[in-house]
């Protein structure tokens, strides 16, 4: 191929590819990406009221620039051939990686848990999301919330949440990540209910921050499991003898680094046989386990159980069924806070976390299962609802659960490369399409409602050129942008790979897909065309809309941009003997060569090359087929028809779906209200009778009836004080006697 | 000869004659004065074994009352003094401060 070729010679390039910070120094550096936001969250969050609105302002994004600019230099120095990291898990140095270990964070007997950060190609690419989208959602943010009082609250929230998302995106423990997870989830939680006097939003963010608690109990059983499941694999690979020096290597990391290190767990991963060829003494995921809390289940089983716990967590922070019912509500904060928080970054750390312990999860089938069937349940049902929502940012956020949902799917196949990018390539254009709705809301008095816009186009350019780049990138329609090759790459890896044992989930999931990406190009087709095209509603708040400033038309420019230049990333352009390789696969190929080989070996994922350009066909057919579908809608025959109503079936269906098929309904009915009871109960008969007036005030009455009683004896007359005294030397001198008489 | 049964039965009865004045009698000055009683129905008994035993050592303890039961009665009537410039009277009944 001539263009890998030109890459590997090209003089430029070459000079490009040396770091010009060494891996070691940044390395050390890194806590500094962190450190920065985190600076400026403080500095923002105590003094910004008396600094004013420009100087926070200016505080805030360049903090968040510095810890860009700290990210180009570590993904710069992780892009150098000559970087590689020596773990203490294993003897072989890991190439494209750099990390460094700062000491013990805690430890307690045999388990501790390290504070380390560490790059790779993987999070190289999750850093520069979060900074780069970070950066530019903060230079909007600065003229959208420019006549808010809470300036100083917002950025403060805001940069803190960039360090808490650094912080999950660079850990190498699950702790620490664990760390960032339930720092982004209450930065979500500040910033949902940021206009916190108003009692609808406030409850929006408890919403998300209960909902999000379900599923961080969940991650941290999951975590406690785990470690019983690391160290009993210790324990009996300690009982087997000549398991090699591989062995001693990652326990000498374990007792350095803690079990729940990253590279470890890839480690262990490693070590277990397969169990169609099991080794004398070696651990398979058929072994039971023989001592300890988990004593009698086998490997396998108790890994299920954990990855289903990550789910869980998962499910919580990427809003995936069941948990999904928070996102949506959520669009009652800040317009830049659904962008970043809630759909480039944040709900994103349930793919990256897959993709971290993926070598893990391609171990376990029905776990994989179980997280692609959700994922593409979650993406048709979210699709579903987004057809009749109302409100514009509604629309994007059923949207960003039901893209989500895809990355499940890819993530559930073992496709990590395809889900990692269809992340990246989303984190553009749905952040674009959140500002985007943002300016819409910004010139037209804060009106939501899509019904009640319309014929944006002319009066603002600027919104509605890059609303319609970020549309098409998101369905493929009219043009393959760069939601398309991720999309699609999701979908043709889903189609080529199987699941050993459950091979009617690929295809299940597959259609399942395929009506997705229809129904895709259909709602955002309606959004576009109800909002920018047509007539001017006759309901509109205001006669003329207005664009918005630059420093908001600079970020929707820039990721319309990126949304079109991403695609590169999609295009097979790598050959690689047997066939070709998307740059982006063959990019992220030094992190995901592990899970495939593990998946090969233990054959869990079987995966059969097809041909690709048939399945970009058959997608931009359906692309297409979505989006004309909703032209001929909303352009021609809804017009036409003004003032007649639609037939009662479609009326029904459509009533359903803007209520969400009243799943929330449904919540409030089975869970919300038989919980709400039940703690009722509780508190009225254990806290209330039992504890409150039974124990507390109960013991108090006694003390208090009993001193009365007492009370009494104490008559301040000294003369009975002395009978009471001759009474007991009287009492004393007849035991004396009788005693002597015995 | 009078034996030693003889002078504890002695002791004895003394005892609680100032035992039951202390007990039932109203005036201040009396309980104080059976006080003394008693006291001295136990140096009684000190001296009974002395005589018994022959030696010293319940002469001593007998002289050790003495002296307690001296300062006893020097800061006893000095409070009885001061009670009764206070509020008039001696009787016991009238003077149960000791509740508060």
């Amino acid at each position: 191929m001539v263009f890998s070729e030109c890459i590997r010679h090209a003089p430029l390039l070459e000079c490009l590819q040396k770091s010009p910070v060494d891996a070691q120094s940044m390395a050390q550096m890194a806590w500094l990406i962190i450190a920065l936001p985190l600076a400026g969250a403080f500095i923002c969050g105590v003094f910004g009221r008396m600094l004013g609105r420009a100087n926070t302002n200016l505080i805030a994004c360049a903090a968040v620039a510095g810890s860009f600019v700290f990210c180009v230099l570590a993904f710069w120095a992780v892009n150098d051939r000559a970087t590689t990291l020596i773990s203490p898990f294993s003897r072989d140095p890991i190439r494209y990686a750099l990390g460094h270990d700062f000491g013990t964070w805690f430890a307690a007997g045999s388990f501790r848990v390290n504070f380390g950060l560490a790059v790779d190609h993987l999070s190289a690419v999750m850093i520069m999301v979060v900074t780069g989208v970070g950066l530019l959602i903060h230079v909007y943010s600065t003229s959208y919330m420019a006549h808010d009082e809470g300036y100083w609250r917002f950025f403060a929230y805001l940069n803190l949440f960039i360090a808490m998302m650094l912080t999950l995106v660079l850990a190498d423990s699950l702790p620490l990540l664990f760390v960032g997870w339930e720092g982004v989830g209450l930065c979500s939680y500040l910033l949902i209910g940021f206009w916190y006097e108003d009692a609808a939003k406030a409850w929006a963010g408890r919403k998300a921050f209960i909902v999000n608690r379900i599923g961080d109990f969940g991650f941290l059983i999951g975590m406690f499991l785990l470690t019983l499941w690391v160290s009993a694999f210790q324990a009996q690979t300690d009982n087997a003898t000549g398991q090699g020096r591989a062995l001693e290597q990652w326990r000498a990391g374990v007792s350095e680094q803690g079990p729940l290190n990253l590279r470890g767990l890839e480690q262990v991963a490693l070590r277990i046989a397969p169990s169609f060829a099991p080794m004398a003494g070696a651990v398979s995921l058929q072994t039971p386990i023989q001592s300890g809390p988990l004593e009698g289940n086998t490997f396998g089983q108790v890994l299920v159980a954990v990855l289903l716990l990550f789910m869980l967590g998962a499910a919580g922070k990427s809003a995936q069924l069941p948990l999904y019912i928070w996102l949506p509500d959520a669009m009652v904060g800040p317009t830049p806070v659904s962008a970043l928080i809630h759909a480039a970054t944040m709900v994103t750390a349930g793919v990256y976390l897959f993709c971290r312990i993926g070598s893990l999860l391609v171990l376990a089938p029905a776990a994989m299962a179980v997280i692609a069937l959700v994922g593409a349940a979650t993406a048709l049902l979210a699709a579903l609802i987004a057809f009749a929502q109302n409100d514009i940012k509604k629309v994007l956020a059923y949207s960003t659960v039901s893209q989500l949902g895809f990355m499940f799917m890819a993530l559930g196949l073992g496709v990590y490369w395809a889900a990692i990018f269809h992340l990246v390539t989303h984190a553009f254009f749905k952040a674009c399409l959140f500002l985007g709705a943002g300016s819409v809301m910004h010139g037209n008095a804060d009106e939501t409602d899509i019904r009640r816009l319309g014929g944006l186009r002319k009066e603002m350019p600027w919104t509605a050129a890059t609303f319609l780049i970020a549309s098409i990138a998101i369905s493929g329609f009219i043009l393959p942008l760069s939601g398309f090759f991720s999309k699609d790459a999701i979908l043709h890896g889903v189609h080529s790979s199987q699941l050993a044992g459950y091979e009617w989930v690929s295809s299940a999931v597959w259609i399942g897909g395929l009506l997705t990406a229809f129904c895709t190009a259909f709602y955002i087709g309606r959004l576009y065309l109800l909002v920018f095209e047509g007539k001017r509603s006759p309901d509109a708040p205001v006669a003329h809309a207005h664009e918005s400033d630059w420093p908001m038309i600079m970020p929707l420019a820039a990721l319309a941009a990126l949304s079109v230049v991403a695609l590169i990333y999609g295009l097979p352009i790598i050959d690689v003997g047997d066939g070709r390789q998307t740059l982006i696969e063959n990019y992220l190929s030094t992190v995901f060569n592990l899970p495939h080989q593990l998946a090969r070996i233990h054959r869990t994922v079987s995966v059969e090359q097809e041909g690709l350009f048939g399945a970009w066909a058959l997608a931009w057919v359906i692309a297409l087929a979505g989006g004309g579908f909703a032209c001929v809608l909303y352009l021609w025959y809804l017009p036409s028809r003004r003032g007649a109503p639609l037939p009662a079936p479609i009326r029904t269906l459509a009533r359903w779906a803007a209520n969400g098929f009243y799943l929330d309904q449904v919540y409030d009915f089975g869970i919300v209200r038989p919980i709400k009871f039940i703690s009722f109960v509780l508190y009225k008969v254990i806290d209330s009778l039992l504890i409150d007036t039974l124990l507390v005030r109960g013991t108090a009455w006694i003390t208090a009836r009993v001193a009365s009683a007492i009370r009494l004896l104490q008559t301040g007359d000294a003369q009975s004080y002395a009978a009471v005294m001759a009474l007991a030397v009287l009492c004393a001198a007849g035991y004396a006697v009788i005693q002597v008489l015995k | 000869m009078v034996s030693t049964e003889h002078y504890l039965f002695l002791a004895a009865l003394i005892f609680c004659v100032g035992m039951f004045g202390v007990m039932v009698r109203r005036n201040a000055l009396v309980v104080f004065m059976c006080i003394e009683l008693m006291l001295n129905a136990s140096n009684l008994t000190f001296l009974a074994f002395a005589r018994q035993r022959g030696d010293s050592m319940g002469h001593v303890s007998a002289f050790f009352v003495i002296a307690v039961a001296a300062a006893e009665a020097a800061i006893g009537l000095a409070i009885l003094i001061a009670v009764y410039r206070s509020r008039g009277t001696l009787n016991i009944q009238d003077i149960r401060t000791m509740k508060h």
